[in-house]
């Protein structure tokens, strides 16, 4: 009775999750063409369908995607490495612990955005400044949940590694890094996540392609329809790489207990 | 093991921890020795120690003064000679029951490796469990993947921290039985902590029991009752009233008469 109910509450969930949305996107396109707003102002939803084709078939669309989410791997793959990295040798060496800890901490009170004119003044506006943007936003997540994850490997499980005498790398690699796999893969998600962000922000500062680039040409030459056509992207785009994420982390992580049978 | 592989010797050992920078006396002159394919095991209650001295003799435990050797040899840190098994099973939950099993066996080729996990997981009868994971298992299950895990890496000793004590009555007996059989058929040591002393007098040719603040061995039992073993027997039963003695659990008018 409860589950079947329970079920029926999800579906009910996932309709309202896709009805809201269409009642919101209806409104809009009705209360423009009822003249209540100047299409000037606020592109209707239809509209931008369009505007997105265009760009689709001329061909910016793709490329300025490719361009934003190369470096978006670019940044990730060079911030959430060192992250990683650091969070692991952070977790392992009180010493390390002790002289990075307090840095990273205090760094992180920086907002992001605030490095961008030092970005700017030394690394110029060119494709590898724009790296580097991209990779301080990815390094937090992974250095924080890294760290959270090596640290929180249980005693019983050290213990274990001690008695089947396994040393080093093969101690690291086949006891640590799976215990703490669950929370190294939220770094990963939180990471990608935040580079989408950056890469955006990165592209607004200055740029000659990207989704971010888009949204400032829209701008300057005062094409509402393609500055929101580049939200909606952001949007889009961010929403896919974390939808795909999550259902990879459950694909890996099938030696997790299923929630329903879970014991206190 | 024939060769007579497997001997524990304890002499004189102490072992005190700092608590409040005072030293509390954990172990205090404990002397043992248990021979070559024997089963022997230590009962006291909560906090006397006996843990403490398997760390040691499992080589997790240092700093104590006196000798703990096996095969005349100083314990260095843990070993494969020595087999551990825990009171929570401690299988890696990502890791398949084939793969826990064959844990200590990272330096062997593919081939023997599966071998061993075969044979082993056969032995303590769980053979077609080995792609599961430890989630889907009964604790009983999950204790007989440990056991196999300990036994795969062919210890000469087999050391058991409380091994049963997480499951339910039934199960434990039934765990007992097949503790024993597994010990008649690989003939190595096995010494156990528990503080159940059915399960002691069940399984064991000598019961140590200590006693607490410091811990000491108050006094080594021989129990040379046939096998398998009746719970129910009288032998049983005067084995275990001497026991509880010990325990100052025992009656002290061992029978009486309703009138």
């Amino acid at each position: 009775m409860a589950k079947k109910f329970l079920q029926r509450l999800g579906l009910k969930d996932k309709l309202l999750a896709i009805i809201v949305p269409l009642l919101v996107l209806t409104a809009w396109q009705g209360a423009v063409s009822q003249k209540l707003c100047s299409e000037l102002i606020l592109t209707p939803p239809l509209t931008l369908l369009k505007t997105l084709l265009e760009l689709a078939q001329s061909g910016d669309l793709t490329l300025n995607i490719l361009a934003s989410l190369k470096r978006v791997m670019i940044g990730f793959l060079f911030g959430g490495t060192s992250g990683f990295v650091v969070g692991i040798l952070m977790a392992l060496s009180p010493f390390l612990n002790r002289i990075f800890g307090p840095l990273i901490k205090a760094l992180q009170q920086v907002p992001e955005f605030a490095w961008m004119p030092l970005i700017i003044m030394f690394l110029g506006i060119d494709e590898f400044a724009k790296y580097f943007f991209v990779a301080i936003g990815a390094f937090y997540p992974m250095v924080l949940n890294t760290y959270q994850g090596v640290s929180g490997v249980p005693e019983k499980y050290h213990e274990l590694a001690r008695v089947f005498e396994y040393k080093s790398f093969r101690y690291l690699f086949k006891v640590i890094i799976p215990s703490a796999l669950p929370s190294i893969i939220t770094g990963i998600r939180l990471s990608l996540g935040l580079s989408w962000m950056f890469v955006v922000g990165a592209e607004l500062f200055g740029s000659d392609s990207g989704v971010g680039y888009l949204m400032t040409w829209g701008r300057s030459v005062f094409q509402i329809d393609l500055v929101m056509a580049g939200l909606i992207l952001v949007g889009v785009i961010g929403f896919a790489m974390n939808f795909l994420l999550e259902r990879a982390e459950k694909q890996f992580f099938l030696w997790r207990e299923p929630v329903e049978g879970r014991h206190a | 093991m024939s060769d007579n592989k497997g001997t524990l010797e304890i002499r004189n050992l102490s072992k005190s921890f700092i608590v409040d920078n005072n030293p509390l006396q954990i172990l205090n002159n404990i002397s043992l020795s248990v021979s070559s394919g024997a089963f022997v095991t230590i009962v006291g209650s909560s906090g006397c120690g006996k843990t403490t001295l398997l760390r040691i003799m499992l080589g997790l435990e240092n700093h104590y003064t006196g000798e703990a050797l096996i095969d005349g040899k100083q314990i260095i840190g843990p070993g494969t000679d020595r087999g551990i098994v825990f009171q929570d099973h401690r299988l890696l939950p990502w890791l398949t029951v084939g793969e826990n099993v064959a844990f200590g066996l990272d330096k062997l080729k593919q081939k023997e490796k599966k071998f061993l996990v075969d044979e082993h997981l056969k032995l303590v009868g769980l053979n077609g469990f080995e792609s599961a994971y430890p989630y889907q298992l009964s604790g009983g299950m999950a204790q007989r993947v440990a056991i196999a895990r300990a036994l795969a890496n062919k210890p000469e000793i087999l050391l058991l921290d409380e091994p049963l004590g997480a499951l339910d009555a039934l199960t434990r007996m039934y765990m007992q039985q097949e503790l024993e059989r597994l010990w008649l058929l690989e003939k190595i040591t096995m010494i156990m902590v528990t503080h159940d002393i059915d399960e002691a007098i069940y399984l064991s040719d000598k019961v140590v029991i200590m006693s607490s603040r410091p811990g000491v061995i108050k006094k080594i039992i021989d129990v040379q009752l046939s096998r398998p073993r009746d719970r129910a027997s009288s032998d049983f039963m005067r084995i275990k009233a001497e026991i509880l003695q010990e325990f100052h659990l025992g009656t002290e008018y061992p029978f009486a008469y309703a009138i």
